[in-house]
């Protein structure tokens, strides 16, 4: 018995050597935690939410997935299947002033808690 | 955009991209994560006609296309949104309440202002029931100037019989009687 033997139930706790990987956080993760904790991220994530339902950005993807769900049949579809249906033009029409805004916000916020 | 002159400035930019980026797909999820929802439930009310109508407006907007230069010179037979056609002068025909003419409805307005006094001839002819009106609301009831209404020409519809003439003719010291 020289081979442990790892538990069952639960997955193996990380060896230290596998650490290596995972010792330093990249800078995105640190920022990442900063803004989750500041709470930050949050607001972001209201501001740019309200922008898109007021552009009508929303209500776009809305009608792309109506229309994916009356060809694919209403009990057909996966939550998998509308992010994929979105996601490529979701991205593509975010308007200009939208995306400018949003950006400024991240980068004040960048510049006033990182390096 | 103010260029990025170091390279603290481009890390920046890449970082807030891809900041904004993973805003955006967390968004995105939420939207099809309702739509999902809408979908299995069956909340969307408006699901089976959507297609007929989008079949619907897009007709539609190709009759517009193409008769929107016949317009103006075929307005008889412009088609409403419920598909009913519209002769360019109404023809039906009633009976004027005031003189008792049969007066085709689209020339009914104009046909009324003359009738009724509201134009400069009309008004000349009324004048004496127009002020004998006046007089009478002032001191009799309700009722009575009513019946001075109905006539212009002469006709005389007065109910309570009072007095066979003209209404108000001669009556400025109240001598006209009620019932």
């Amino acid at each position: 018995m020289s081979a442990k033997r790892s538990s069952i139930n639960r997955p193996p706790t990380p060896d230290v050597d596998r650490d290596r990987e995972n010792q330093e956080p990249t800078l995105q993760e640190i920022i990442n935690i900063k803004m989750i904790e500041s709470g930050e991220k949050e607001r972001l994530k209201e501001l740019l939410r309200e922008r898109l339902i007021e552009c009508g950005w929303r209500d776009e993807m809305k009608s792309l997935c109506r229309a994916y769900t009356r060809k694919k049949g209403r009990n057909n579809v996966t939550v998998d299947d509308l992010v994929h249906v979105i996601t490529p033009k979701g991205r593509a029409s975010v308007p200009d002033p939208v995306k400018a805004e949003l950006l400024q916000r991240i980068r004040s916020f960048l510049a006033s808690t990182a390096t | 955009m103010s260029l990025p002159n170091d390279d603290n400035m481009s890390a920046h930019s890449q970082l807030s991209s891809h900041f904004f980026e993973d805003l955006l797909d967390s968004i995105i999820v939420d939207v099809a994560s309702e739509c999902h929802r809408v979908a299995r439930l069956g909340l969307d009310r408006n699901f089976e006609e959507e297609e007929e109508e989008l079949r619907l407006s897009a007709q539609a907007r190709a009759r517009v296309a193409d008769s929107s230069n016949n317009g103006e010179t075929n307005s008889k037979y412009v088609v409403d949104i419920f598909g009913q056609t519209h002769p360019a002068v109404a023809n039906e025909i009633f009976e004027c309440m005031n003189c008792g003419r049969s007066i085709v409805a689209g020339r009914f307005a104009p046909h009324l202002e003359k009738c009724m006094g509201k134009g400069r001839k009309a008004r000349l002819k009324v004048t004496r029931s127009a002020t004998a009106a006046q007089n009478r609301y002032t001191r009799g009831s309700p009722g009575s100037s009513y019946s001075s209404y109905s006539n212009s020409t002469g006709m005389n519809r007065l109910s309570n019989g009072a007095s066979s003439g003209v209404a108000g003719e001669e009556y400025s010291n109240g001598s006209f009687e009620e019932l």
